[in-house]
């Protein structure tokens, strides 16, 4: 089933009518706050999916914060998705151009954290360039991500951290670990005799990037 | 060079506190445009502007106000961003920051992206209190995905994107095997980089087309 997840507000129906007649799609999924559900828009799509024997259904969305918000837009996306490898998530379309600018951003950024197909679809329909099926685990090693698990929300001692690089010998989790900090992603500290390593707001973001789309299976987050 | 880059819209409040509170900036670019069929839009953006000008000229700071042709033209939009973020980055220029909170929705969507795939720091201002929100954005670096060939068949495309080419064609031009071709073009399709098309001449052939997107992908300029 080809699912259009598109973003709404109250008065974006030309917006997600404009997605609806660019993009092929078999179920149509708003997202937006609760209030769209009582909005003259909403009920003109509703019938307009009616009459093709469908119904609209609604992801509901109350962060009013950037990063709530593309949690919860990602957590929306990840219940529709199938598979995970690159090049699989066909299924899934998502429109940004609908709702707040909040709401858009949010749903874009979303959209490249998942690997999703996105468009803008406005006066003229753009498409993104996500790489369908791309996501955050793609753009790093496999003990680059372990580490970032590994490290997880809190501080870590740096001596625990290079078992995280999974098994690889200590030079190569030194490595990663020079590779993470000098990406951004990490940074360290001594506390009371000892280094501690966490991750840094950018860090924390890759983490719940391969948290969501499945790379932490083995770490129980 | 410190630069910080900037969308306004109706509010210049949103943008100035950027300015205030990066270090050592020199220069500031904002990109600003109204709907040209909304008079009171139009003057309301161009007080906004007036004002941040107004700013930057008391702080003695260099500024670029690039007033958008359509700000509602989201591909170009993003286009001319990021051809200005790579000439600032060509120029050694640092670029501090990047305030997406002003301007229409598409010029606002259009700098996020540019952001993602430039890799530049990015900052929201809240439309109430004017508190700046930092975003841990990751840079999307899609060199770790692409494979060489993939990335070189895409750059072929581009720079020859007026012709009508089959994946035989395109396996000739580029010296690769045609079984070898058809490996890579699958990969592409699947990622939706690329699509097949019928040949406009010969509907047995198959004309290899570009996503309007994969240009914005590889950042090559036009």
């Amino acid at each position: 089933m080809r699912v259009l997840l598109s973003t709404f507000g109250l008065d974006d129906v030309d917006k997600v009518l404009c997605a609806m007649r660019a993009l092929p799609y078999d179920q149509l999924v708003l997202i937006g706050p609760g209030s769209i559900q009582e909005s003259d828009g909403y009920r003109r799509l509703c019938n307009l999916e009616e009459m093709s024997g469908h119904s609209v259904e609604i992801e509901l969305i109350e962060g009013t914060e950037f990063m709530v918000l593309v949690d919860e837009i990602s957590e929306a996306i990840e219940r529709r998705m199938g598979g995970r490898s690159r090049g699989s998530n066909g299924h899934i379309l998502m429109n940004i151009s609908g709702g707040e600018k909040l709401l858009g951003d949010a749903a874009l950024f979303a959209a490249f954290r998942m690997g999703v197909e996105a468009y803008h679809c406005d006066k003229i329909v753009t498409k993104l360039p996500v790489l369908r099926g791309a996501t955050t685990k793609d753009m790093f090693t496999p003990s680059q991500s372990e580490m970032i698990l590994g490290i997880g929300d809190g501080p870590q001692e740096l001596e625990r951290a290079y078992s995280f690089a999974g098994s690889v010998s200590r030079q190569a989790a030194e490595r990663v670990i020079r590779e993470l900090k000098r990406g951004g992603l990490m940074r360290s500290e001594a506390r009371e005799g000892k280094i501690f390593v966490e991750l840094t707001a950018t860090g924390l973001e890759v983490l719940r990037g391969l948290r969501i789309t499945g790379a932490g299976a083995g770490h129980g987050q | 060079m410190v630069v910080v880059f900037g969308t306004l819209g109706y509010r210049p409040k949103s943008l100035i506190p950027t300015i205030r509170s990066t270090a050592n900036v020199d220069k500031v670019v904002f990109y600003c445009g109204a709907d040209k069929s909304e008079p009171n839009a139009v003057k309301s953006v161009a007080a906004a502007k007036k004002e941040v000008l107004d700013y930057c000229n008391g702080m003695h700071l260099s500024v670029d106000a690039v007033e958008l042709e359509d700000p509602f033209d989201f591909k170009n939009i993003a286009m001319r961003i990021r051809s200005d973020i790579r000439k600032h980055k060509r120029e050694k220029k640092e670029i501090a920051i990047f305030n997406i909170a002003g301007g229409t929705r598409p010029t606002s969507a259009a700098a996020l992206l540019v952001c993602i795939l430039e890799g530049i720091p990015t900052v929201y201002v809240h439309d109430v209190n004017y508190e700046e929100i930092h975003l841990p954005l990751l840079r999307i670096e899609y060199a770790n995905v692409l494979s060489k060939e993939e990335k070189e068949i895409l750059r072929f495309l581009i720079n020859n994107r007026t012709k009508d080419m089959t994946e035989k064609e395109l396996a000739d031009s580029l010296g690769k095997h045609k079984a070898t071709m058809n490996h890579h073009l699958k990969n592409l399709v699947a990622d939706g980089v690329v699509r097949l098309e019928r040949h406009p001449q010969d509907q047995r052939k198959k004309v290899v087309r570009l996503e309007e997107s994969a240009e914005l992908l590889l950042g090559e300029e036009p």
